[in-house]
């Protein structure tokens, strides 16, 4: 690809150019983009994001709606994370859940499936804490251990 | 790899300064992305508000654009001046026309388009280059013709870029799209190509 425009033409056409700040791009793009770099829908990781996404809030106390309301997506969205590992979750909704987590984006893309796996350490962690997670009303204290212990993993993870 | 020599408004001296097109985004350019692009990005958003924020503050370019280079249907290209890398886009050439009298036609679709964060009025007053999203959707443009969809483009436009898209551009609008975050869906016809060239 060779642009052969004459400066003139840029001349011309960059006098025409407004003030606008220039960008164009979706979150589907950026979806499409970790489908692209994605072999396998990875289950087992998002059941263990699923399951992350669900003990932080109740360790807070929260419901699904405050949590939404916090990071700013869809009740819905949290309820899909926490409920269906099959589907793919937004990017953004990630993005967001991992500001109000506190942790690195990065990782918790790649719980969630979004981007491939890159840290075999994060996913034996995140394998073990799912199966160590019972889904109960509250948190007791096994589950807190797992919880502590796989928030302790990440911030390992992220370190390295 | 080609270069093309493209122009960029430097708005200290207000004058045109050669600058460079490059139909790919290489290791350097985005060695250059995480040591000046991201800093600068990173520094305007601290302290505010999400909605505040660039719609592209969180955008990866170096995940986006290793991620895409195997794959034959992605087109990527970096603008660089004053050896500074300036903009970025990463287009697509597997999508199809929406608009009535192309409907079905393939088309360019760019998948990702940003100018550096200097180089935004929003976030730098005065900005030091303006023409980044001239010589970007010039570079699109190219791209159609080349393999051989003359000139057709598509595109969602960030919310802040729609006025460029239409009244710069002269794209056509065809509404929000609810499949991709509800943003305006732009398409350059052949006929809006041609004019975009000639102007």
């Amino acid at each position: 690809m060779k642009l052969t425009h004459s400066k003139d033409w840029y001349a011309r056409r960059i006098a025409l150019e407004g003030d606008a700040d220039i960008g164009a791009g979706t979150m589907a793009a950026i979806r499409e983009s970790a489908v692209a770099q994605t072999q396998a829908v990875p289950i087992d990781t998002r059941i263990a994001f699923g399951t992350f996404v669900e003990l932080w809030r109740r360790d807070r106390g929260w419901d699904a709606v405050k949590l939404a309301e916090v990071a700013g997506v869809n009740p819905e969205e949290i309820l899909e994370i926490e409920r269906s590992p099959q589907s793919e979750p937004e990017p953004n909704a990630v993005f967001r859940l991992a500001q109000v987590f506190e942790i690195p984006s990065k990782i918790l893309m790649e719980l969630a499936g979004l981007i491939e796996p890159r840290t075999p350490n994060l996913r034996q962690a995140a394998v073990r804490f799912a199966a160590r997670s019972e889904s109960v009303a509250a948190l007791n204290p096994h589950e807190r251990e797992a919880f502590e212990a796989f928030v302790s993993a990440i911030a390992e993870t992220a370190k390295k | 790899m080609t270069v093309s020599q493209v122009y960029l408004k430097k708005i200290a001296i207000n004058q045109l300064v050669d600058a460079s097109l490059y139909d790919e985004i290489t290791d350097q350019h985005l060695a250059m992305w995480k040591s000046t692009w991201v800093p600068a990005m990173e520094a305007y958003c601290q302290g505010r508000a999400e909605a505040k924020k660039p719609d592209d503050s969180q955008w990866d370019w170096k995940w986006k654009a290793e991620g895409w280079r195997p794959f034959l249907k992605y087109h990527s290209f970096s603008i660089v001046c004053e050896k500074e890398l300036q903009g970025l886009m990463l287009a697509s050439d597997v999508k199809s026309a929406r608009v009535q009298d192309q409907f079905g036609k393939p088309i360019v679709y760019v998948e990702l388009l940003a100018s550096a964060p200097w180089n935004r009025s929003k976030i730098q007053k005065p900005k030091r280059f303006h023409g980044v999203g001239t010589v970007l959707m010039a570079a699109a443009v190219q791209l159609s013709i080349d393999m051989g969809f003359k000139g057709r483009v598509g595109l969602h436009s960030l919310p802040g870029a729609v006025s460029f898209y239409k009244d710069d551009c002269g794209m056509t609008p065809l509404g929000n799209d609810a499949a991709y975050g509800n943003w305006i869906y732009f398409e350059m016809t052949e006929k809006q190509a041609a004019e975009f060239r000639q102007k």
